[in-house]
């Protein structure tokens, strides 16, 4: 037994790499630039000058270590380019690395592409106070802007004319704007003209060291920064990093909203067992009666039932001011809070008429599967021979088919059992999502609407260890519910 | 001739197949929702006549025109009378209320996504609903012309909508439900025929195989990375075309190694693959991903919302209990004795595996696409609830019913959305059961 626990937790390294692993290529393939995000309700300036922002975008970019590879190795053409990561704005990375898939020509899109940001840069700076020189200035700043996540042909083409006639007037006219058109028109000219597709037509595998994953696992402590700093401890440390919308650590978020999808769901599985088991049972005894025909039939509507169905319902029907006014709404205490000094005990009955239609909804859905499945697994087991023996010696029905039948139905009730423990980390996000419960569910829904990517991560991969740690319990509970089986091969 | 012909009959006479369908008919149920699955079906395959804003087929000006059925955006008419010539701007024509010589109206004249001005802000079915006629007065509308089952805050038909969402959860759950199986079965049937030590063949030659995918991976995918983005955001077709372009090269590239690695079969020493083992634990592990939360987060983060993403999302994370079922049946059948003689014969493995094995071990599998159908449309309907996935100018179920909790009043949005995401999947669960116990071995006489 021990060994096979021991063998269990082993095969438990690869699934938890392939879990994060998951979770962290969705995080990286996810719209929108986080660095952006930050930015945007961070420390935030936003009128500060334009060398600043540029700074402290190059400073986050670093911060959250996007400036790595992503992964230990990588698939990519013999175009590609390493120092690529390094650009700071998702925008014109990939506008950059689609560039380079269609020119081929690598060094020249590089080139083009820091021209163009130090253009910006230094376009925005300005001394002068004459409106004339403002006004091209102006100008040129959007044209350079829109070359920078350009890459069709004409769209450059159109741009990069405009903005070197720009610089040129402004050089006719003695302006300066601090850039030079000669070194634009020869970029330009690089990336429409000096094409080495074949480039892109052969495969290389790229290997990288110190990347993404690793630091987002690991951390980055052997790998401080210029100025000596580290940033992350790791998510094997339990260091998910800083939700981007909220700016909090993800760990205390996780910390607040865990309660009370445990609460749920230990409630609503406690529940399910004890209301789902007793009916399994005696539909299984009193086979093919009234009482059993119509229990079946209930136990399967509810099954079909979707969730989101009969939330609603019960809403629009006990916690609505025309037909039954019975029942909050939403929230999960009175919408005032809980009065101070409040122990638990009031805490709870406050709180109690706001559980009472969620707990319905996560309970009615398992109790049908769970019935269903006792009762099935009752029926099979009751055909064999050593419940007739026990008939035969005269036990009650209740002792023949309660304590002999159901050990022996245990097994499937166990499966059902496994699969809490990851609904304690996921939360029901659709019936979170309906009673504005402020559990993990929610937490996953705002943030997957909000792209905050090592929120989703974290919960994924949390969710994924619980379910691993279900499957090795339910296991466990297998031997001890049946002695036959044998774990040792 | 004649000999051929007896032994199909006598083949006939213990088939299993035949034997499982005649189960199948016992279960009064299941025939029932058979039934109302092929209703459904053609509900969702006649929508656009069924329900639509447009006539099926109308006569102006001694032009007989059918604008359900037209691909063009306008008709150019010329009135008779005065000989001016008309644009008809077929999106935005006033057809309620022009005059037709002769016209013909879908039974339910209502369109999904267009809401009807004179009905707006939640009518319900039981409330008088009236229309603004042409010369201005109003006029009550009566039988089919009302909102039968209500309109939402902008007046959409729910009925309409219901019926046009009937396309999208069942395109969506036979779809993916298609994906599924594909792999599911493929995968399953790899593991369970070939089993551990069946698959010998020398090292140098699984190096070569595996090297392939490589390139093949390179060529498919990376290259043609852009175009399939850019075909995704231009149409659902052009996208499916790049896609089904992209595979095949992905596939030829793989198979021209497997070609090559078979050259090398006895070169090297000689290895047995547990390709068993390597599958059954992959598919542990696989499943080890919480499913819903990688659903929610793969659809929340593509690029654009598509239907076609939903179903291969629902698709490419619902294959491993197929493929499980699938496996095991086939460790049971590849021991049977017509599998004995048809290696006797000299088949190809091949051929053993999907002409005599897959062919009769299918049956689990088929109880499993039947749950995962409505599994499936339940995934869907409830994306669609929270709002992910689905694009918001789809109509479907779920949507519906989330417009109905943002409004307690409007009972009607919350109630026939709901029956009709519980009978399709009713169906579905009744058909599977019925199906479970069609093909279980231990009831076969």
């Amino acid at each position: 037994m021990l060994r096979y626990i021991l063998r269990r937790i082993l095969l438990f390294i690869p699934a938890l790499f392939v879990i994060s692993l998951l979770a962290f290529l969705i995080s990286t393939q996810a719209p929108g630039d986080p660095v952006e995000m930050m930015m945007k309700g961070g420390t935030g300036d936003a009128s500060g000058n334009a060398r600043n922002s540029f700074q402290q975008r190059q400073e986050l970019h670093r911060q959250l270590g996007l400036h790595l590879p992503v992964f230990y190795f990588s698939l990519g053409s013999y175009s590609d380019c390493d120092t690529l990561s390094e650009i700071p704005e998702k925008k014109i990375r990939e506008n950059a690395a689609r560039l380079i898939h269609e020119t081929g020509n690598t060094d020249g899109v590089m080139r083009y592409i820091a021209l163009v940001l130090r253009h910006e840069q230094q376009l925005q700076i300005s001394s002068s106070t004459d409106l004339m020189e403002d006004q091209l200035r102006a100008n040129a700043l959007t044209h350079i802007r829109a070359l920078q996540v350009a890459h069709e042909h004409d769209k450059i083409q159109y741009h990069g004319v405009q903005a070197v006639a720009l610089m040129k007037t402004a050089e006719r006219l003695g302006k300066k704007l601090n850039v030079s058109s000669s070194e634009l028109q020869s970029g330009l000219s690089s990336i429409l003209f000096e094409h080495k597709k074949w480039k892109t037509y052969i495969p290389v595998v790229h290997w990288h060291g110190y990347n993404q994953y690793h630091r987002w696992l690991f951390g980055d402590s052997g790998h401080p920064d210029d100025r000596g700093r580290t940033f992350t401890n790791g998510a094997i440390r339990g260091d998910f990093g800083f939700s981007l919308s909220t700016k909090l650590s993800v760990a205390t978020t996780i910390k607040e909203a865990l309660p009370w999808s445990i609460v749920f769901t230990v409630c609503s599985i406690i529940l399910a067992y004890l209301i789902a088991v007793p009916i399994g049972v005696w539909s299984a005894m009193y086979h093919n009666s009234r009482i059993d025909r119509i229990s079946s039939y209930v136990l399967f509507t509810l099954y079909s039932l979707p969730v989101f169905f009969v939330a609603t319902l019960l809403l629009i029907t006990f916690a609505n001011p025309d037909v039954f006014n019975w029942l909050p709404a939403s929230g999960i205490k009175p919408a005032i809070g809980y009065p101070e000094h409040a122990d638990w005990l009031e805490k709870f009955q406050l709180s109690l008429p706001h559980l009472v239609l969620p707990l319905i909804c996560y309970t009615y859905s398992s109790l049908a599967f769970l019935s269903r499945t006792t009762r099935v697994s009752i029926l099979e087991i009751a055909r064999q021979d050593f419940i007739r023996t026990a008939q035969a010696k005269g036990l009650s029905p209740a002792k023949v088919f309660f304590k002999h039948a159901l050990r022996n139905a245990l097994l499937p009730l166990i499966t059902v059992f496994a699969g809490i423990f990851p609904m304690a980390v996921g939360g029901s996000v659709i019936i979170e999502f309906i009673f504005t419960i402020p559990g993990m569910g929610r937490e996953i829904l705002q943030a997957v609407t909000t792209k905050d990517y090592p929120m989703i991560v974290a919960v994924f991969t949390l969710s994924g260890t619980m379910t691993l740690i279900g499957y090795l319990i339910a296991d466990i509970l297998y031997a001890w519910a049946d002695p036959r089986i044998q774990y040792e091969k | 001739m004649n000999e051929t012909k007896q032994h199909n009959t006598t083949a006939a006479a213990f088939n299993f197949r035949t034997y499982a369908w005649k189960r199948f008919r016992q279960h009064k149920a299941a025939v029932v929702a058979l039934y109302v699955l092929i209703g459904l079906m053609l509900v969702a395959v006649l929508a656009p006549v069924i329900a639509n804003d447009k006539p099926i087929y109308c006569k102006l000006h001694n032009e007989h025109l059918f604008p359900i059925f037209t691909t063009k955006n306008k008709y150019i008419l010329i009135d008779n009378n005065t000989n001016d010539t008309i644009q008809l701007q077929l999106d935005i024509a006033p057809w309620k209320t022009m005059n037709f010589e002769s016209v013909l109206w879908p039974p339910i004249p209502w369109y999904p996504g267009k809401g009807d001005s004179d009905n707006r802000g939640y009518k319900s079915p039981g409330d008088d609903q009236f229309r603004t006629t042409a010369v201005g007065g109003s006029e009550q509308l009566r039988g089919l012309n009302k909102h039968v089952l209500g309109t939402n805050a902008s007046g959409e038909d729910v009925l309409a909508g219901l019926i046009h969402g009937t396309r999208i959860s069942l395109l969506i759950g036979i779809c993916a439900m298609f994906i599924a199986s594909i792999l599911g079965l493929t995968i399953g049937a790899i593991a369970g025929f070939y089993g551990d030590h069946r698959i010998r063949t020398s090292w140098f030659s699984v190096v070569i195989f595996s090297f392939g995918w490589i390139p093949a991976w390179f060529y498919g995918f990376q290259i043609r990375a852009y175009q399939l983005s850019d075909a995704l955001s231009d149409s659902a077709f052009h996208f499916l075309g790049e896609l089904v372009l992209t595979a095949l090269i992905f596939l030829t590239i793989v198979y021209v190694f497997y070609l090559i690695s078979r050259l090398f079969q006895n070169t090297g020493r000689i290895i047995k693959i547990p390709i068993d083992t390597i599958i059954s634990r992959g598919i542990e592990i696989f499943n080890s991903i919480p499913a819903l939360i990688l659903i929610i987060a793969l659809a929340a983060i593509a690029k654009q919302e598509s239907i076609i993403y939903v179903v291969l999302i629902i698709g490419l994370t619902s294959w491993t209990g197929i493929a499980r079922l699938t496996r095991a049946e086939l460790l049971r059948i590849r021991e049977m004795e017509y599998m004995t003689a048809a290696k006797a014969l000299g088949f190809s493995e091949r051929r053993q595996l999907f002409v005599h094995a897959l062919r009769n071990g299918i049956g689990p599998a088929l109880v499993a696409i039947s749950f995962g159908i409505a599994s499936a449309i339940l995934i869907e309907s409830g994306l669609s609830f929270l709002g992910i996935g689905v694009p918001k100018d789809v109509a479907t179920w779920g949507q519906l019913l989330y417009q109905g909790k943002e409004n307690f009043q409007a009972w009607w949005l919350v109630v026939f959305p709901g029956i009709a995401i519980f009978v399709t999947v009713t169906v579905y669960n009744i058909i599977g059961e019925a199906l479970r116990d069609a093909f279980d071995p231990r009831l076969k006489k």
